[in-house]
């Protein structure tokens, strides 16, 4: 009996094992899976947290990064992760050939020479402060043309101090790399070109006013000076309006600039202005003796220059001109003082062939030269006439009506094949004719051609 | 040269900017602004304080005041301040950071602790536990966050100063067990660095690992954190667990004295700092979960602060700079017991 319930007791433990069995293995998997489930969940959800943080690293590590750049535009530059310290390399390489045609009576020799040969380093070093620095190696020679410290403190005030170019030319504003003509025009003779000093400027509506007043050592015209030989200061100033910011006078821009001072050389160093052709040859100067330098002509007294100046760019076409007064006393040994006014103007046009926005700076092309994508470039003509007249009462007291041309006038047509931002080639014709010069008359016209190849970043 | 100065013509002019500037000097002094360079978790503190300092102070003096704030890893703020981060004023995690800015950036003096009451630290807080809504891995202190399968969120010493107080109470509280020395501590904190699998960069990057990603089973967190997280984060998510011993973190508070008289703005620094001592200072830090050191305010808030057996940096570790040289400076014990990716 005892045997029997002994077997029972057992077969009911075993079926109820049999039984249960699965729900407790099916419950025990459950509960495995749950866990597993959780666990991989944490696992996926770490992993996108790690994600996230070490996005936030790589941000904040980019925001203290120095990042280093190189483009046609901006040239080299390294600048600091807060863009308050930047040093920036930039260069001007330009390779010419002049040519003069018909040249027997005043023979110039044609020649390929470096035009300018410019490295120019720039930095900003803190919120405010910006720095440039440009010499010239063309020519074989070496001059400094631009040391200056900006202070920006907003764009409505800003002081420069240094060497610069004074705002009075329009196209002496220009920078050499966008001028559209391989040598500026005649009216460019009355205006300065690199004095040292300080000025205030100002920005105000996002360019639609600017002024710029400085004084500076007073250098003559065309000059390019480095120090003052007199206690005198010249005072230049500059106002620009571009009334309209968009539509088809959006890039209209009038203006006028104007300088005054004192200027009193010797005749040993007569602190005057000789002129040059388009060709760059000299066309006028004032008398000098080798012989007698006693006799030389030299400044004595006011130096003035007003400049009434407009520009209008609208689409491919682009026109700007000029009018310049120079007005100069100037003596010489056994005579009165005499305040001459030479005048000058010009007046440029340009149109793109192909297509591009004409601007005061040089243009990118909408496609750079690539003859195995077959694009060209951009294409560039030009034209411009130009005049300077000298004062009647210089002749023949302070310049010899016999050497001397009264008045030049030129016309010039061009071309300028954009390959790419930085690439320019640039090839022109200049037609010069000059009002006497000569014992017979007239001095001989020249007839100048240049080719440049440009490069600039 | 001679220069010839038409006096008689700018007298007029001299004399009407004059008035003008007489004029100004009578009406309300200029606006003026204030940057407050703190730590991670006082974003909603500052918020709110400033307010008030700003409204006590245009009552008090006429002049408007406008307070930004900065917040990060309070190592991290400290350094940014060094580089450069002109801050006016610092609320920093802890003294060795403010230090760093006397020492390293010369910004302000050795002695800017005794400058203010308290060791120029309003008020305290210290280290919790907080763990998830029925605290599913039975976790009631320090040594369970060591064990297997605890997965524990904490930020990164090395960046946080919040993380520091972390670790140190870790280290306390070996310290303290039975047969506790340097080198049981150092085991136990190894083994509970190793159940670490995400070191944010801040005390509220950790926060929002654990409670907005959901991450971990337990968070090392600011005691203020913990009840922000339980008050305003997640209703009824989270517990905090009150651990047998943890330590008394006390952040301190600085003007930057160099900036702030580059910027013209000594007084009313110093007004904002002094203002936090104040009853209105210190109900405000009350209401974020930071202890008060005013009795009065202490006591009508006490019941909103667990009760626990807290040492400081000075008894157990002999100062925060010689804290930082053994257990955070780089190649301490920190770097020898945390190995990212091992």
């Amino acid at each position: 009996m005892r045997g029997v319930r002994y077997w029972t007791s057992s077969l009911i433990v075993m079926a109820g094992i049999v039984a249960w069995a699965p729900q407790i293995v099916a419950q025990q998997d459950s509960t495995s899976l749950e866990a597993r489930v959780n666990e991989l969940d944490q696992q996926v959800r770490i992993l996108q947290r790690l994600r996230e943080l070490a996005a936030d690293s790589a941000a904040a590590a980019a925001k203290d990064k120095v990042s280093a750049t190189a483009s046609s535009k901006d040239g080299f530059s390294i600048k600091s992760a807060d863009g308050k310290f930047a040093v920036r390399l930039k260069g001007l390489v330009q390779a010419d050939g002049r040519f003069y045609l018909s040249d027997s009576a005043v023979p110039v020799t044609n020649t390929f020479f470096i035009r300018r040969a410019r490295p120019i380093l720039e930095a900003t070093v803190g919120k405010y402060l910006e720095f440039r620095v440009q010499p010239d190696f063309g020519q074989g020679t070496t001059v400094l043309f631009d040391a200056y410290a900006d202070v920006k403190i907003a764009p409505a005030f800003a002081l420069r101090a240094g060497k610069f170019k004074p705002a009075v030319d329009l196209e002496r504003y220009q920078s050499a790399s966008d001028i559209v003509f391989a040598e500026r025009a005649l009216a460019t003779n009355l205006a300065p070109n690199r004095d040292v000093g300080l000025q205030l400027s100002g920005d105000l509506g996002s360019g639609a006013f600017t002024w710029q007043a400085g004084v500076f050592n007073g250098v003559p015209d065309l000059g390019n000076g480095d120090g003052d030989v007199s206690d005198a200061k010249d005072f230049a100033g500059r106002v620009f309006f571009q009334p309209f910011k968009t539509g088809t006078l959006g890039g209209l821009g009038v203006g006028v600039a104007g300088t005054t001072g004192l200027e009193r050389g010797t005749a040993a160093a007569p602190a005057l202005a000789s002129y040059r052709t388009p060709g760059q040859q000299t066309w006028f100067r004032y008398g000098s003796s080798t012989t007698t330098p006693a006799n030389n002509v030299f400044a004595d007294g006011r130096r003035a220059r007003l400049a009434p100046q407009a520009y209008l760019y609208t689409g491919p076409l682009g026109l700007h001109a000029e009018y310049i007064q120079s007005w100069q006393a100037v003596s010489r040994a056994g005579a009165a003082t005499v305040k001459l006014k030479h005048t000058a103007w010009q007046t440029t046009g340009s149109f793109f062939l192909t297509g591009e926005k004409n601007s005061f700076k040089s243009a990118a092309p909408k496609k750079a030269f690539d003859p195995k994508a077959g694009t060209f470039g951009a294409l560039e003509l030009a034209a411009r006439y130009s005049e300077l007249s000298i004062d009647d009462a210089t002749f023949p007291t302070f310049a010899s009506a016999a050497s001397t041309p009264s008045k030049a006038k030129a016309w010039a047509v061009g071309v300028n094949w954009y390959l790419a931002r930085a690439i320019k080639v640039v090839v022109d014709y200049e037609h010069a004719t000059f009002t006497g010069g000569t014992v017979a008359g007239d001095r001989e016209a020249e007839n100048f051609v240049v080719t440049r190849v440009q490069h600039s970043f | 040269m001679r220069t010839r100065l038409t006096l008689t013509g700018s007298l007029p002019l001299v004399a009407l900017m004059a008035g003008a500037g007489v004029a100004m000097a009578q009406g309300s002094p200029k606006p003026v602004t204030l940057l407050n360079v703190s730590y991670d978790p006082t974003r909603e503190l500052y918020e709110d304080f400033n307010q008030q300092f700003a409204t006590y102070w245009k009552g008090k003096t006429g002049q408007e005041v406008t307070i930004r704030q900065s917040h990060g890893g309070s190592g991290k703020q400290a350094r940014s301040v060094i580089d450069g981060l002109e801050a006016d004023v610092v609320t920093l995690a802890l003294a060795y950071d403010i230090d760093q800015i006397a020492e390293k950036g010369g910004l302000l003096p050795a002695n800017w602790q005794s400058r203010l009451p308290n060791n120029s630290s309003p008020y305290t807080s210290t280290i919790v536990l907080l763990v998830r809504k029925g605290n599913p891995k039975g976790i009631k202190d320090w040594g369970d966050l060591a064990k297997s399968g605890v997965s524990v969120v904490t930020p990164n010493p090395k960046t946080s100063g919040g993380a520091r107080w972390n670790y140190l109470a870790a280290w306390a509280w070996a310290l303290r067990q039975p047969g506790g020395n340097e080198a049981t501590a150092r085991e136990f904190v190894t083994r509970l660095y190793k159940n670490v699998p995400v070191l944010d960069a801040g005390a509220r990057g950790a926060t929002t690992t654990f409670v907005e990603r959901g991450i971990g089973d337990v968070l090392i967190a600011w005691e203020n954190e913990a009840l922000l997280a339980i008050k305003e984060l997640g209703q009824g998510k989270f517990e905090i667990v009150a651990p047998s011993v943890s330590i008394l973190a006390e952040p301190p508070v600085a003007v930057v004295d160099k900036i702030a008289g580059k910027h013209g703005t000594k007084a009313v620094a110093q007004a904002y700092l002094e203002y936090l001592y104040t009853e209105t200072g210190q109900e405000i830090a009350a209401r974020h979960f930071y202890r008060p050191r005013l009795a009065s305010v202490a006591a009508k808030y006490d019941a909103q602060f667990p009760k626990l057996r807290l040492v400081t940096v000075d008894e157990v570790f002999g100062g925060w700079r010689k804290a930082h040289a053994t257990h955070f400076a780089d190649g301490a014990l920190f770097d020898q017991i945390y190995q990212p990716g091992r």
